[in-house]
């Protein structure tokens, strides 16, 4: 066994690749300066490769290796020359490249950076400038205060016009009717119902609340009313140009239908013009109602804001709840938040209503 | 880097010129075989004298350029070979290069007397069966390869002693280890 073995070894050289002859083995061997073991691979590989034995053939049949020496040279020479400028640009290339996409890279980030900031600063500025102290807005609205008078003034004095008239009536349409059916009956009453009336009005300025929808109808029906009542007034007259023989019983019905007309305005009205209707505070403040039950919330925050800034005592609260309900409807949660909180720090008549509305939000 | 590539395998050097389009590498292959395929140009230059060698060998070395990018090379020596000849015979047409069968037979087996090396349950299966093979070759066949192969005489004692010429001996020799193959890988058919 062992003496086969180097035998054996050498059944597996016949199929061992073996390199090219190199640039000096191909003139060494033709000229025998190889060791036997280097001849003996160079043969083999002879054996196998047609280049190798075609270059030796070509080799011998040369004169000498200087054409073939001289003509590798320069071909080494040109494959060098011609292989090294490429790479070298290749590299600064690649070099160049890696540099730009930094720099693209740097300048994304920084157009990445700025866009991110200038967003920033917008939110934060139009943050500010919503939470800015009312300040600003009062001294805007303040040059207004007269028009705001004038219109406070042309809006009331229809109603104040029939106000003058103490004399209530349940409604228009029956009292229509009433007018012909009971005249005697009526003026009796007259005094007490306006008792009654005055006790009912107070008892409303103190809710301080007043339905809008309310409102409007009765100053609707207010206008209604007065209509009819110059209507039936030219009826009246007629009527009693025609019955002027006896004139004290016709005129005193007669005159209760008017009252009695007129009365469904006063209802609404008078708040406004009852005793306290000096005030003018009581005026800015039912202003500002009128305007926040017509929708317009900002004109009504600015009235509020000013009764806030001018007067005193119970109205300042009101003006305060007011403007907590004014935010909240225009989704200002924060200041309507404050605003509450202000009410309750006062701790008036409202307090109660106030931290209901503010547990609720 | 010019160092460490000229120590890389052919194979390697071709792969790297493929897939990272090397030119260094590509360069490195081309000066390896530079001398060869000057060796062989130098008769066509003689016996033509119209041919320019400032003009061949550049147009040489750009159609091997562009044909180690596209063809399947399994040893640089054949595909050199071929193109060569290729670009001295038709300059005009471009001939594609394809390894013949028993070359591909050869790169088998040397492949896997490669591996063999350093496995020596592998090592002495191939032993075997190449001694196997040894053994059915024809008795001529047989005699020159194992003077040649495992008796290390050289070309000159087996021409002193058959009376062959150098050239014939190799033909010889080449159709031997040829058949010596087939039958190896015949064998490792039928197994």
């Amino acid at each position: 066994m062992l003496s086969n073995k180097p035998n054996n070894d050498k059944v597996l050289k016949i199929f061992s690749a073996i390199r090219c002859l190199s640039r000096d083995q191909l003139p060494r061997y033709m000229e025998g300066r190889l060791t036997d073991v280097e001849r003996h691979l160079v043969e083999q590989h002879l054996t196998d490769c047609d280049l190798c034995y075609d270059a030796l053939n070509a080799l011998e049949k040369e004169e000498g290796t200087e054409r073939y020496q001289d003509f590798t040279n320069k071909l080494q020479r040109y494959v060098q020359n011609s292989i090294q400028p490429v790479s070298h640009v290749q590299k600064v290339a690649q070099y160049t490249r890696k540099e730009k996409n930094k720099e693209h890279m740097l300048t994304y980030f920084w157009i990445v950076a700025f866009i991110g900031l200038g967003i920033g600063s917008v939110y934060v500025l139009r943050g500010h400038m919503r939470n800015q102290p009312s300040v600003r807005i009062m001294a805007a609205s303040l040059p207004k205060k007269d028009s705001v008078e004038e219109q406070v003034a042309t809006g009331v004095p229809l109603v104040t016009a029939a106000q003058n008239d103490p004399v209530p009536a349940p409604a228009p349409a029956t009292t229509a009717a009433g007018t012909a059916a009971k005249p005697v009956a009526t003026p009796a009453h007259v005094d007490s119902a306006a008792l009654k009336r005055a006790a009912a009005l107070k008892a409303q300025q103190k809710k301080a609340a007043a339905d809008s929808i309310r409102k409007q109808t009765l100053l609707q029906k207010q206008a209604d009313s007065l209509k009819k009542d110059a209507a039936d007034k030219a009826a009246a007259q007629a009527k009693e140009e025609e019955k002027k023989p006896e004139p004290k019983p016709e005129q005193k019905p007669e005159q209760k239908p008017k009252e009695k007309e007129q009365a469904p305005p006063p209802e609404p009205v008078k708040k406004e013009t009852s005793p306290t209707a000096v005030n003018s505070d009581e005026y800015l403040y039912k202003a500002a109602m009128v305007y926040q039950q017509q929708g317009n919330l900002n004109e009504a925050i600015d009235r509020y804001k000013r009764i806030e800034s001018v007067s005193s005592g119970k109205y300042v609260e009101m003006a305060r709840y007011q403007l907590a309900i004014c935010y909240r409807s225009k989704g200002q949660g924060g200041k309507a938040r404050r605003m509450f909180r202000e009410v309750i720090r006062m701790n008036g008549s409202l307090k109660n209503a106030a931290q209901q509305a503010l547990d609720s939000m | 880097m010019q160092q460490q590539l000229t120590n890389l395998s052919d194979k390697e050097l071709i792969s790297r010129a493929r897939k990272q389009l090397d030119r260094e590498a590509e360069g490195v292959l081309m000066d390896r075989y530079s001398h060869l395929l000057v060796a062989i140009t130098i008769p066509y230059l003689n016996s033509q004298p119209n041919l320019d060698p400032n003009v061949v060998f550049p147009a040489l070395l750009q159609r091997l350029s562009a044909s180690l990018k596209t063809q399947t090379i399994y040893k640089v020596n054949e595909w050199l070979l071929h193109i060569q000849k290729g670009y001295i015979g038709k300059p005009e047409k471009n001939t594609p290069f394809y390894p013949s069968r028993d070359g591909r037979d050869l790169l088998h087996i040397e492949n896997m007397v490669d591996k063999a090396a350093t496995n020596i349950i592998d090592r002495q299966d191939l032993i075997v069966r190449l001694e196997q093979a040894l053994q059915r070759l024809s008795a001529d066949d047989n005699a020159l390869i194992t003077q040649f192969y495992l008796e290390n005489k050289s070309f000159a004692d087996l021409t002193a002693a058959t009376g062959l010429s150098r050239e014939k001996l190799r033909s010889q020799l080449k159709a031997a280890k040829g058949k010596l193959a087939k039958l190896f890988m015949n064998q490792g058919y039928v197994k």
